[in-house]
């Protein structure tokens, strides 16, 4: 339980971290917000007016505590673009987000997983190799060049999937729809995969085989035991916190590459909401895509942190003790 | 192979820097020339001409009434055409092979171009209709002729340009992607290096004084690191402005917490260390401990960490401009591939735009790591792999 209520807490530190940036940032802009906002020539008893009515001639404290309330309840403001409340455009990008970030995590932690065993398990091997060109890849390559490649190849060149968008246009109905929605992110989500897939099995297969030399895994050899039974009950289980970490450690890093893949993809994501709002001055859509980007982080290390506990035994046992 | 391999990507890596500084004199290249955009690298496609101009210019004391030059042309028709000088009195025909078009018989300056529909209409052509291939029907033996006085040239651009052809701006791609290595080894290595003393700085103080300073930069460290960097960045570049400078102090304020980590642990690792203790025991100033021991001690890792950080920040940069915020006057890759996506370079099937600056990239982050991999090796290879534990993935990728 004590640990939980440390990584809990961290999560909370982060959030907290992130609203003071979000705050502050848009506020050591050069001139105040009123400025930014409103025509010069408005007299200053309508900017005063106004500026009461928006609570900024209130202290700053208190304008960052009703910031913070606002935030935490969802509650964005208007879209200085379309003056129509954020969270309304927002909440029905979230779920392509996810759409587009949750497969490829599974995906590429599985095909790392799997291919960094094999390596570790067949030195010297195609697989072996495969995985080392994955990890080169995955630390050099830009994501959006490979992005590119896979387009002009597979959306141009041979048209097989789509070139851009979340769905077709005009939108099929019913199991259709469904099916068009998977189509729409397959390359997407094939092009994050393979980018991210080669830094897990690099890491995995370094680990498997530092795992494979250890004398308890010669002595549950030793004793007869199957060897997928060695391989998985013993070897991959002590590797599989590190490993979490590791999930953990690229989580910030995968949710701010949706932006460039959302982007390469004309997808209808936060992050290509947030690249709008960017290119547009629009602050307040600016900051709640920020806010809730960093917010999908800090849950997902919260859901690695509950794995976590579930994984390491010293974890759990203390966590029982408790 | 290893040790053939350190030469080779340092020998890229001059090359490069080289190129970058004096890539654009070397080869001539001048920003202001264009060419029809797309046009394909000039090796490529030898049916079509790169540029051909032409011109005559009448002489006065030869008394002549008809003055002509002739061009042989067995291309396809040009992308673009156009007559630009002077004329006294007479007229200026162009002779194709199958007619001859009067371009003009009034006196004046000329300037002329196969695009305008005035110039279209008065060649007796229609408003859609493509005039260069009109001017360039057949292979053939073409002449420009003035008859009376005056001077004329005229010049015909075709779809090859240059090494590397041309972007949808018709700007050569291979000055383009020159200059591009300016900015990615300047933001790359400006912003580790910040990033390197500022993380140093920090890694030391945290290692060497612990308690509650420790801490404090250790939470500090944990919460950079779980907030996304990208958005972050993006939002900054639109509140502070999209230059270069603002770009690496960016950059370098959320790049140095790795460094820091790797800085503390090896300072953690020294500080109670026989020879320290011996070194307190003798009446060592803490400062003089700090930077007279431990900062050369850990100064070997940290040239190989800036050299491991610069991909990283060389990807950022890129990530930035490819979303196109950085400085639009400022040729990047990033930048070059944003402008390939944004402007249909797949439409036309223009890998010359796409696969360079990508490939470039690659390759500038592949050498830094080799590098780095190198530094690391020669520096500690026992502190590497405590401090650094994907180290030595890293490693065995570039194997």
């Amino acid at each position: 339980m004590k640990t939980f209520l440390k990584r809990a807490g961290g999560a909370l530190a982060v959030l907290a971290a992130v609203l003071v940036l979000n705050f502050f940032l848009f506020r050591i802009m050069p001139g105040d917000p009123l400025t930014a906002i409103v025509d010069p020539r408005f007299s200053p008893e309508a900017k005063a007016a106004l500026a009461s009515q928006w609570g900024l001639d209130r202290p700053i404290s208190e304008q960052f505590l009703v910031y913070v309330r606002e935030m935490l309840s969802f509650r964005f403001g208007l879209s200085m673009m379309t003056g129509a409340p954020v969270w309304d455009e927002l909440k029905n990008r979230v779920p392509n987000t996810v759409a587009l970030l949750l497969p490829s995590l599974v995906f590429s932690t599985l095909l790392g997983l799997w291919l960094g065993i094999k390596a570790a398990l067949r030195r010297g091997s195609l697989v072996e190799r495969i995985v080392l060109l994955g990890g080169a890849v995955s630390f050099s390559f830009p994501s959006f060049f490979v992005q590119l490649l896979l387009l002009m190849c597979f959306s141009y060149a041979f048209p097989l999937f789509p070139l851009r968008g979340t769905s077709s246009v005009p939108p099929p109905e019913g199991f259709a729809a469904a099916l068009d929605y998977v189509w729409h992110l397959a390359l997407p989500v094939f092009s994050l995969t393979i980018l991210g897939f080669g830094g897990f099995a690099l890491y995995i297969r370094n680990m498997m085989v530092k795992a494979l030399g250890e004398d308890y895994v010669t002595m549950a050899r030793a004793r007869g035991l199957a060897p997928r039974r060695v391989v998985w009950n013993h070897a991959f289980r002590s590797i599989l916190p590190p490993v979490l970490t590791i999930v953990l450690m690229s989580l910030p890093g995968i949710v701010g590459g949706a932006v460039i893949t959302e982007t390469v993809f004309s997808m209808n994501g936060v992050g290509r909401f947030l690249l709008e709002a960017t290119n547009s001055h629009d602050y307040p859509a600016a900051s709640a895509a920020f806010f809730l980007l960093a917010l999908l982080t800090v849950i997902c290390n919260l859901i690695a942190d509950i794995c976590y506990v579930i994984v390491d035994p010293r974890v759990r046992r203390e966590a029982a003790h408790e | 192979m290893s040790k053939p391999r350190g030469g080779f990507s340092a020998a890229v890596l001059s090359l490069l820097a080289l190129l970058a500084i004096f890539g654009p004199n070397v080869f001539g290249l001048k920003d202001g020339e264009m060419a029809p955009p797309y046009s394909k690298p000039s090796w490529m496609d030898k049916s079509i001409v790169s540029a051909e101009t032409l011109t005559v210019k009448s002489d006065a004391s030869r008394g002549d009434v008809s003055y002509s030059e002739n061009i042989r042309w067995n291309y396809a028709p040009p992308k673009r055409v156009s007559f630009t000088g002077r004329l006294d009195f007479g007229r200026i025909e162009w002779v194709t092979p199958n007619r001859a078009f009067v371009l003009s018989d009034k006196p004046g300056e000329i300037d002329l171009d196969a695009r305008d529909i005035p110039f279209k209409r008065a060649m007796g052509a229609d408003p859609f209709d493509d005039m260069a291939s009109v001017l360039f029907p057949v292979s053939g033996d073409y002449s420009l002729r003035v008859v009376g006085q005056g001077e004329i040239s005229m010049r015909a651009e075709g779809g090859r340009w240059g090494l590397l052809g041309t972007d949808h701006r018709g700007r050569d791609t291979a000055t383009l992607f020159v200059r591009g290595i300016r900015v990615s080894l300047m933001v790359g290595i400006a912003a580790t290096f910040i990033a390197a003393v500022l993380g140093m700085s920090l890694g030391l103080i945290s290692g060497y004084a612990g308690g509650i300073v420790d801490s404090l930069i250790m939470r500090i460290v944990d919460v950079l690191m779980s907030i996304p960097t990208l958005p972050i960045l993006m939002v900054l570049s639109s509140v502070w402005g999209k230059g270069l400078w603002n770009l690496i102090a960016v950059l370098s304020i959320f790049s140095w917490m790795g460094t820091a980590r790797t800085v503390r642990a090896i300072t953690l690792s020294l500080r109670d260390a026989p020879w320290v203790e011996g070194l307190r025991a003798l009446g060592a100033k803490r400062n003089y401990i700090v930077f007279r021991h431990l900062l050369p001690e850990t100064l070997p890792l940290l040239l190989a960490n800036i050299a491991l950080g610069v991909p990283g920040a060389i990807l950022a940069e890129a990530g930035i401009s490819f979303l196109g915020l950085s400085d639009p006057r400022l040729p990047s890759w990033g930048r070059m591939l944003h402008e390939a996506h944004a402007y249909g370079a797949f439409t036309t099937g223009a890998w010359w735009t796409i696969l360079p600056p990508g490939l470039g990239i690659a390759v500038i982050c592949l050498v830094f790591m080799d590098i780095g991999r190198k530094l690391e090796e020669r520096a500690d290879p026992r502190l590497a792999a405590a401090a650094r534990p994907d180290a030595e993935s890293v490693k065995e990728a570039l194997e």
